[in-house]
């Protein structure tokens, strides 16, 4: 183990140095996602149009309020099916990614993107379009060398949300497709 | 160069590596998988809790994985003079911090000490128990990613589960740790090679109003086992197990000069809010 303090850093001691603001981190993009959740699988893009029965349900399920986006659904020859959805916390927006099998079970589950934030922004539909459709590629207001974060941990619970809302997508508007 | 991240863990679990291989970063989610689903308290079936259930009754086979961090565990215990204890499950349950899945108000419930070895995988315990593995498991799952990346071929890299992380390899990386008074900045602290941070902190527990998950192993009652404190404890370690569990021996303790810090060549970071 090698340890090199940042000498503005004293250990031990509270520090203050120039602050970075976390933003946002992309770790895949849509393209990526498929090979990852279901690899060797040709999948086709299936558009799917939510009606206000479907959204409500939706909502009660998972109590997210925000409606569902039914364009980010593809599925394979075989039946398996993949679903990119987003939670929007009061802190957080994710996005994340849902393989669904034949069977019906959940194959995987991988989180796309992190924004975070700690005021209004979140709420604001304006703020959160800077990020939407972004891939790694693209210059937004992310810092590159933030690689590491440490600090407390965070809650995931929002995701589980997430995938209660795309469990009933899946049972009322996939499965017999 | 891959970056991926997953919901495990009850938080988000970051893995990066240098390499473009993906089978490598699946089977190290993998690892981390294994160990929620042997040490979750969340579920009733998870191997914690059959633990918890039975190991006052029964002699229990238990995962290798379940055995390593339940020696890793009473070490620290005996290391920090008791001040990390995991058997301060009911404590949490108390507050609503987590399920209730058996009635234990009539037990006199035992810690990490009463558990005993009867063989390599096979334990028993004196009390009953109520462990909650929150404290040391998600460096410990950090820790087992990182045998795995490695096993793998992969040369270095990064798992982070939700602030406490590890990063190997040639080069050294820096690592910034939140501000404790305004989470959304972060500190920069310094660069580490081939080591572990963690950090406890309650910044986000007060922002959800939540009690305190830190727990004093030593209260009589409920009043007192809540530990609260403004700013946040880190500790560098070669190990993520060992830094996850020295930052609640730090925060209980308040002392950097604790003889466990030089036991497990560690180094203790307060950051005050």
């Amino acid at each position: 183990m090698n340890w090199k303090p940042n000498p503005f850093a004293i250990v031990g001691l509270a520090m203050v140095s120039a602050p970075i603001i976390a933003h946002a981190k992309i770790y895949v993009t849509a393209e990526q996602v498929q090979k990852i959740l279901l690899p060797n699988k040709q999948l086709i893009q299936v558009p799917i149009i939510i009606s206000e029965d479907l959204q409500e349900k939706m909502r009660i399920a998972s109590s997210i309020r925000h409606p569902f986006r039914g364009d980010r659904i593809w599925k394979a020859a075989d039946g398996s099916w993949l679903i990119i959805d987003e939670v929007i916390g009061k802190h957080e927006m994710i996005t994340y990614a849902v393989a669904i099998a034949p069977s019906g079970s959940v194959l995987g589950l991988e989180i796309l993107e992190y924004v975070e934030s700690y005021g209004y922004e979140v709420a604001e539909a304006g703020w959160r379009k800077q990020f939407v459709g972004k891939t790694a590629h693209d210059p937004i207001k992310l810092n590159q060398d933030i690689q590491n974060i440490g600090g407390a941990t965070l809650s995931c619970k929002h995701i589980t949300d997430g995938v209660k809302r795309v469990a009933v997508l899946y049972d009322l508007a996939l499965r017999a497709k | 160069m891959i970056k991926r991240c997953q919901a495990l863990l009850g938080t988000f679990v970051e893995i990066s590596t240098e390499q473009d291989n993906h089978q490598a970063v699946n089977e190290a989610f993998s690892a981390v998988k294994l160990v929620q689903n042997l040490m979750n308290f969340h579920n009733p079936l998870s191997e914690l809790n059959q633990i918890n259930r039975w190991a006052h009754q029964v002699s229990l086979e238990i995962h290798p994985w379940s055995a390593e961090v339940l020696r890793i565990a009473q070490e620290m215990h005996r290391q920090s003079d008791g001040l990390f204890n995991c058997g301060i499950g009911h404590r949490l349950v108390s507050a609503g911090l987590l399920p209730r899945h058996i009635d234990l108000s009539r037990h006199q419930l035992g810690g990490i000490e009463d558990v005993h070895f009867r063989g390599s995988q096979l334990i028993q315990s004196n009390k009953p128990l109520c462990l909650d593995l929150g404290g040391i498991a998600k460096g410990f799952a950090v820790d087992k990613a990182v045998e795995s990346l490695l096993s793998s071929g992969i040369e270095s890299g990064c798992v982070n589960a939700g602030g406490d992380l590890r990063v190997f390899g040639k080069s050294p990386s820096s690592v910034q740790i939140r501000n404790p008074s305004l989470p959304s900045q972060l500190i920069d602290i310094g660069s580490l090679q081939n080591g572990a941070i963690a950090t406890s902190g309650l910044y986000f527990a007060n922002r959800d109003q939540q009690q305190s998950h830190i727990i004093n192993p030593f209260a009589q009652d409920e009043s007192e086992a809540h530990i609260n404190f403004s700013g946040s404890y880190s500790v560098i370690a070669k190990e993520c197990a060992h830094a996850d569990a020295l930052t609640k021996v730090l925060a209980l303790s308040g002392e950097y000069d604790h003889p466990c810090f030089n036991y497990f060549s560690a180094q203790a970071i307060r950051i005050s809010a």
